[in-house]
């Protein structure tokens, strides 16, 4: 019995032995290779400059050593190459979102974090003034970038971000809605704003950028696939319609109204006012003591409306913007002056059709702004 | 009990001899043929164990294999045969080198007085164009700055070029970047940027500056510096300085010249110069300016979309121009104000372009390109300054009028050549086949002399009977007059 049931346990042992060597080869090599998770670095990777002096749209290896930095190396960029089409994602187009921010708000992050298009394809840039309140709101974005980019999950992490800090104080000190809203301060206060959309285009727009996305720092919700969906029109300039949810005393539910009134198609009695304006002021919608009866997007929203409906449009908000950025490149920027009346991104919507590009809404395409 | 595990045929050998292996005697079993039993040596439930584990051993074995080839077609298949040890940095190491968060101050950029004490970056800008001819001269002065080259950007923006320019510029600029003995020599980023815009226009002098072609040209210009600048543009540049090509001669210091003045936008003077018979030098660049009543009253007469270009009679605008205010012994230092800029050479603090000031390719008050650049600075309330008494000079590139004005001197001169070598041969000839006149002259004089001497001898002889006092006088004038025309004659012969 014990001479003949030696030889069979062992035989049933042997398979045993290299199963669980298998499995602890599989163990270990996996935590060898493990680190580098395949797909998204190596494209990662590709898109990586190998001098801090380069593009800020893409990462930069850092030096290892002590050793003197070599000469940055001449790089080629053919922007004969860089697709603008309606199809962004088969074309792997980076864009570019642009945001000027006074004040960090979660939901902004958050919204920005759901978007379905390759975060590693989106490079983001913001712009914050030197004050108080620009200084906590660095400090909340940075936090929530380390926590992205660091520790985030890899498909969440974007390609690059910038982050500027204006070189010239807010013309009003404060934030608050009302004040913020009041006409004298308008002119002054867009003009700062136009210097800082203006201040961060140009110095991060760089070689790779197909498009270029304007979202205002208090949009809160947006469609996941709002950057397919914009892009899909394949429009120089084109803006969703902006709305604001709010808690309605009468009805006594969440409802939604009308946000951003500077999407708008000029009409004649705005033409005439302009006319016997002094050649320095400008035009503001929204304020009754300036009636205008310009036609508004806002209020063109039908429920039962297509989607994806177009209107050509003469002035655009800075809510939610997709811009080619062939039209920037060109020179369409956010005028801090009166331009034609017009100033920041009703002046850039001007400033793009004297360039020969035509803005376009969607009136029934929905985002949201925060509401305070 | 274990050297006999792996052979199996002792087993079954022995199995075979006894028939007893399971330690039960064969009782009333059927025969089976043949003859031979082989008893199993496991129970059915190990068997199945067994079974399930090699299954597992062949599935493990193949997701290893599978997942070797997908890692090794990402390039991680070498970590896995040296182990991870070879590569050590490389592999996943990189992910952590990588940076992907910048921040920038632009408070730190804002461009000084000073800026090369201050570690200031500036970027040079360079629209090319089939400008193969003139890079080695753009080189020399590149090499020449004085201006810190490792605080210096260079972009270039190479567009619808039909000969070598990116070829040529792409070596050059490898070459500065790999010397290692000059390592002061090197740049900071390079971007060489090629886009076409289709230009129809000619880039030859005369279809470049005739007059119907300009509004169209600049704004295609114009595109293309707005390309450049918004590609190349970054929040730690200081200052921007916008160059040509084909600028000739320019102070070494140009940067920090220019810099010293701490205005938002200067210019220096841009002259030329010319050949002689042009007058040896000429004002280039007109189109920096200081605004008139008289333009502005033309500007509202024209359309929304018309351009005002300075230097064609087609507009008269009686602006006063940098250009024609230079004095070559002014002081160089001295400013003025203007509301037009050249393109040759800008400096411009980056601030200004970051602000939003660029090159309009639309009618901007009625201005395109560098003018409109001016107007929208000064709209901006940006100083814009140009120096009258600081020159550099462009080159000369002969127009088609100069040319055809030339090859008429040269045929001039090659007539006048011709015919002064006729002339030549003619006297040369003359000197040749009567070349002894000379000698006859000499014995004809002295012959006429001989008999004018007797002559006055014989007169002499004559009167000295009759009135010696009275005819003496005359005759010596008379002969005096007779000497005077022959040496004329003599001189005539000689030349």
């Amino acid at each position: 019995m014990a001479r003949s049931m030696g030889p069979v346990r062992l035989k049933k042992t042997s398979p045993v032995t290299i199963v669980l060597g298998t499995a602890l080869c599989i163990f270990i090599l996996y935590f060898l290779i493990g680190p580098s998770t395949p797909d998204f670095s190596a494209s990662r990777k590709a898109t990586a400059a190998s001098h801090p002096l380069s593009p800020p749209t893409s990462p930069f290896r850092k030096s290892t050593g002590s050793r003197k930095p070599k000469p940055p190396p001449v790089s080629h960029y053919n922007l004969n190459n860089v697709t603008v089409t309606a199809n962004p994602l088969e074309n792997r187009e980076n864009i570019l979102i642009l945001t000027p921010m006074a004040r960090f708000y979660q939901g902004y992050w958050d919204n920005l974090l759901r978007l379905s298009y390759p975060h590693e394809l989106i490079t983001l840039g913001f712009i914050l003034p030197k004050t108080t309140e620009g200084n906590t709101a660095t400090t909340a974005l940075q936090k929530q970038i380390a926590r992205t980019q660091k520790s985030g999950q890899e498909k969440d992490r974007f390609k690059s971000i910038i982050i500027l800090r204006q070189d010239f104080d807010p013309p009003i000190q404060s934030q608050d809605e009302s004040e913020r809203h009041k006409m004298k301060n308008q002119k002054i206060r867009r003009a700062g704003m136009a210097k800082a959309r203006n201040s961060l285009l140009f110095s991060t727009l760089g070689p790779a950028t197909s498009w270029v996305l304007w979202v205002d720092a208090d949009v809160v919700e947006t469609p996941p696939t709002l950057i397919q969906d914009l892009a899909r029109h394949n429009q120089p300039v084109i803006t969703p319609n902006c709305y604001q949810r709010y808690w309605n005393p009468e009805t006594k539910e969440m409802d939604e109204r009308a946000y951003d009134f500077n999407n708008w198609q000029d009409s004649p009695t705005a033409q005439d006012l302009a006319k016997q304006m002094d050649p320095d002021d400008i035009l503001l919608e929204g304020y009754g003591e300036m009636a205008t009866y310009r036609t508004l997007m806002a209020y063109l929203y039908k429920e039962d409306g297509l989607l994806h409906e177009e209107i050509p449009l003469d002035g655009v908000g800075g809510a939610t913007l997709l811009v080619k950025a062939d039209v920037h490149r060109d020179g369409a920027m956010f005028p801090p002056f009166s331009f034609y009346h017009l100033i920041e991104t009703e002046g850039f919507a001007k400033m793009a059709k004297r360039l020969g590009w035509q803005p376009i809404g969607l009136p029934n395409y929905k985002v949201y702004h925060y509401n305070e | 009990m274990l050297p006999f595990a792996s052979s199996g045929s002792k087993v079954t050998s022995r199995h075979h001899v006894s028939g007893y292996s399971n330690g039960y005697p064969r009782g009333n079993t059927f025969e089976i043929s043949p003859h031979r039993f082989q008893p199993r040596g496991t129970t059915p439930a190990s068997r199945r164990q067994r079974k399930l584990l090699v299954r597992i051993g062949v599935v493990a074995a193949v997701l290893l294999l599978f997942a070797l080839l997908s890692w090794s077609t990402t390039g991680s298949a070498l970590s896995v045969f040296s182990l991870g040890l070879l590569s050590g940095g490389g592999g996943g190491d990189d992910d952590f080198q990588l940076e992907t968060v910048r921040y920038y101050d632009l408070s730190n950029v804002q461009g000084t007085a000073r800026g090369w004490e201050r570690e200031e970056r500036i970027l040079l800008c360079v629209p090319l164009r089939d400008a193969e001819a003139h890079l080695p001269m753009f080189f020399s002065h590149l090499r020449n700055f004085t201006y810190p080259h490792h605080l210096i950007d260079l972009a270039f923006l190479v567009s619808d070029s039909k000969d070598q320019t990116l070829e040529v510029l792409t070596r050059r600029l490898e070459e500065i970047q790999a010397a290692e003995e000059e390592e002061d020599m090197s740049f900071g980023e390079i971007s060489i940027i090629e886009k076409d815009f289709g230009q129809v226009v000619n880039q030859d002098v005369e279809s470049r500056h005739g007059f119907a072609a300009q509004a169209g040209r600049r704004k295609l210009m114009a595109r293309a510096r707005n390309w450049l600048l918004s590609a190349a543009l970054r929040p730690s540049h200081s200052w921007v300085y916008w160059r040509d090509v084909d600028v000739e001669t320019a102070p070494f210091t140009i940067l920090e010249d220019l810099m010293r003045h701490n205005k938002d936008v200067i210019v220096p003077n841009v002259w030329r110069p010319l050949p002689e018979w042009l007058g040896g030098e000429q004002p280039y660049d007109l189109n920096s300016w200081q605004e008139s009543e008289t333009a502005l009253a033309l500007a509202d007469t024209l359309d929304e979309d018309a351009v005002i270009v300075e230097g064609y009679a087609e507009y008269a605008t009686w602006r006063p121009h940098l250009a024609y205010l230079r004095d070559p012994y002014g002081d160089p230092d001295m400013e003025m104000e203007i509301d037009g800029v050249g393109g040759v050479s800008i400096l411009a603090k980056a601030q200004v372009f970051r602000y939003g000031v660029h090159f309009p390719a639309f009618s901007f008050e009625k201005h395109a390109e560098t003018e409109g650049f001016g107007k929208m600075a000064r709209r901006m309330q940006f100083s814009v300054v140009g120096l009258p008494h600081y020159t550099i000079w462009h080159m000369y590139e002969p127009s088609v009028d100069d040319i055809k004005h030339m090859e008429q001197m040269e045929l001039a001169r090659l007539a006048q050549e011709k015919e002064d070598r006729e002339k030549a041969e003619k006297a040369q000839k003359l000197k040749e086949s009567f070349g002894d006149t000379t000698g006859q002259w000499e014995e004809d004089r002295s012959q006429l002399q001989n008999l004018a001497l007797q002559e006055k001898k014989a007169a002499k002889e004559k009167n000295a009977a009759a009135a010696e006092q009275a005819g003496a006088p005359a005759a010596g004038g008379a002969a005096d007059e007779k000497v005077v025309a022959r040496d004329g004659r003599q001189e005539d012969g000689k030349t």
